[in-house]
């Protein structure tokens, strides 16, 4: 496992989620209530950028075809998505956020 | 000639009779598509500045939401003159042979079943393709191109072969089955698609199909017994119809280098009343494939085409049966 620091605490509003490409990883950061959640940003059915998305609870639905994912957990909770988002174990060091790959 | 500035990507590219979408894919950009005939929305783009025009008024592949936001399709968007917009290029939709429009003489004709024709073209100027790929076909007196997966494999890429299925009442394969003579010239604007043969991928290949999604498995199942790095590799061909009748895709496979031996194919019914007789498999594509290869799907690299209801029958199927997503490739039409 190696630490990947994907941004500041302070660049992702409560509520939103912003979109962060380092390396091979293109992912989504989402601020839920204060806690750090990090999934793909690309939706599991087409091209949709999950950052762009509106975000209801812990859900985020895909704006290209409202598919919903789970944030927390990656699951499908609407169709015409079959396939789970990837999530990644999210941590803050300092006011740092970052994920394990 | 329009100018197409990508704000945030910083590429700027021209588009002149074309949309946008598939000049920038002429010229090697990967814009986010799929089906390119509107439905799908895969390459919705946000409009910055400048005015663009719709081909297909009111596609489908576009919600309340989306104009609301600004948001066009860029396989159906036209401009008017110098756009800025906002796109999320990406890699996976580069294309490996650039996408070109020719003009094509219908050079010869077979029927398959009673309802599937293969209809083979000689293409004015030469575009490779990669086993599996589709092409836009512009048919006179037919408004809009439509979208039909190839069914050869090519070195010289002056033909190209489709099989395409009738639709009773469908304006397009009326056309094509009932008015278009050998001879005859229509447009070709190819080749698209993303669902081609990986021959990197290290695996057994599982094809498919349904109906008229016999012309890309066929592709692939030819490509995969030409290419000389999965000389190794099984190729396993379930296709599926409702009774004996839709059945075909035996001939093809039988004259490929390894039938019988690596190349297998595996014919299903859904409709057995009144077929006495028949000596393949009975029930749907996705239950067949299940039946046969159970646990070892996941070791399949899996190719599939057909109607919307197989095709989501087959994908859930294999999600359940844990097959890698990056294994799996079709067209995702809508």
């Amino acid at each position: 496992m190696a630490r990947v620091d994907l941004c500041k605490t302070s660049e992702v509003d409560e509520g939103s989620a912003i979109r962060v490409e380092t390396g091979d990883l293109l992912v989504a950061v989402f601020n839920l209530n204060g806690a750090f959640y990090v999934t793909d940003d690309t939706c599991t059915h087409g091209p949709g950028s999950l950052s762009e998305g509106p975000i209801v609870g812990d859900t985020v639905e895909c704006d290209f075809h409202n598919g919903v994912f789970n944030i927390k957990t990656g699951e499908v909770v609407e169709p015409p998505c079959m396939i789970p988002i990837k999530t990644y174990p999210t941590a803050v060091d300092g006011d740092t956020v970052y994920i394990e790959v | 000639m329009p100018k197409i500035t990508i704000s945030n990507a910083n590429i700027a590219y021209v588009c002149e009779d074309d949309t946008l979408a598939r000049a920038a894919l002429r010229e090697g950009l990967g814009f986010p598509y799929e089906c390119n005939v509107g439905s799908c929305g895969n390459c919705r783009f946000e409009l910055q500045s400048g005015e663009v025009v719709h081909l297909r008024a009111n596609p489908p592949g576009l919600n309340e939401r989306d104009i609301a936001r600004n948001r066009y399709l860029g396989c159906q968007a036209q401009p008017k003159g110098d756009c800025t917009i906002k796109v999320n290029l990406r890699d996976n939709y580069k294309s490996h042979h650039l996408p070109r429009k020719t003009e094509a003489e219908l050079a010869g004709i077979d029927d398959l079943t009673h309802d599937i024709r293969e209809f083979r073209f000689n293409l004015k100027k030469s575009n490779l393709f990669l086993p599996g790929q589709y092409a836009l076909l512009s048919l006179p007196d037919v408004e809009g191109a439509r979208a039909y997966s190839m069914s050869n494999v090519t070195n010289l890429g002056d033909e190209w072969h489709f099989q395409i299925k009738r639709v009773p009442g469908g304006e397009a394969t009326t056309n094509l089955f009932d008015k278009i003579k050998l001879g005859d010239t229509i447009t070709i604007d190819g080749p698209y698609g993303m669902a081609y043969l990986r021959e990197d991928a290290p695996r057994d290949i599982l094809c498919l199909a349904g109906g008229s999604g016999l012309s890309p498995m066929i592709s692939i199942a030819r490509g995969a017994a030409a290419s000389p790095v999965l000389q190794g590799r099984n190729i396993e061909f379930i296709y599926g119809g409702r009774s004996p009748k839709d059945i075909c895709g035996e001939g093809i496979l039988s004259t490929l280098e390894g039938y019988g031996s690596r190349i297998h194919y595996h014919p299903a019914i859904s409709m057995p009343e009144g077929t006495e007789g028949w000596t393949g498999h009975t029930g749907f594509v996705h239950d067949i494939a299940e039946m046969l290869f159970g646990a070892n799907l996941p070791n399949f690299e899996v190719y599939f085409a057909g109607p919307p209801a197989m095709s989501q029958a087959v994908m859930k199927m294999l999600i359940t049966a844990k097959v890698p997503v990056g294994q799996l490739h079709f067209d995702q039409f809508y």
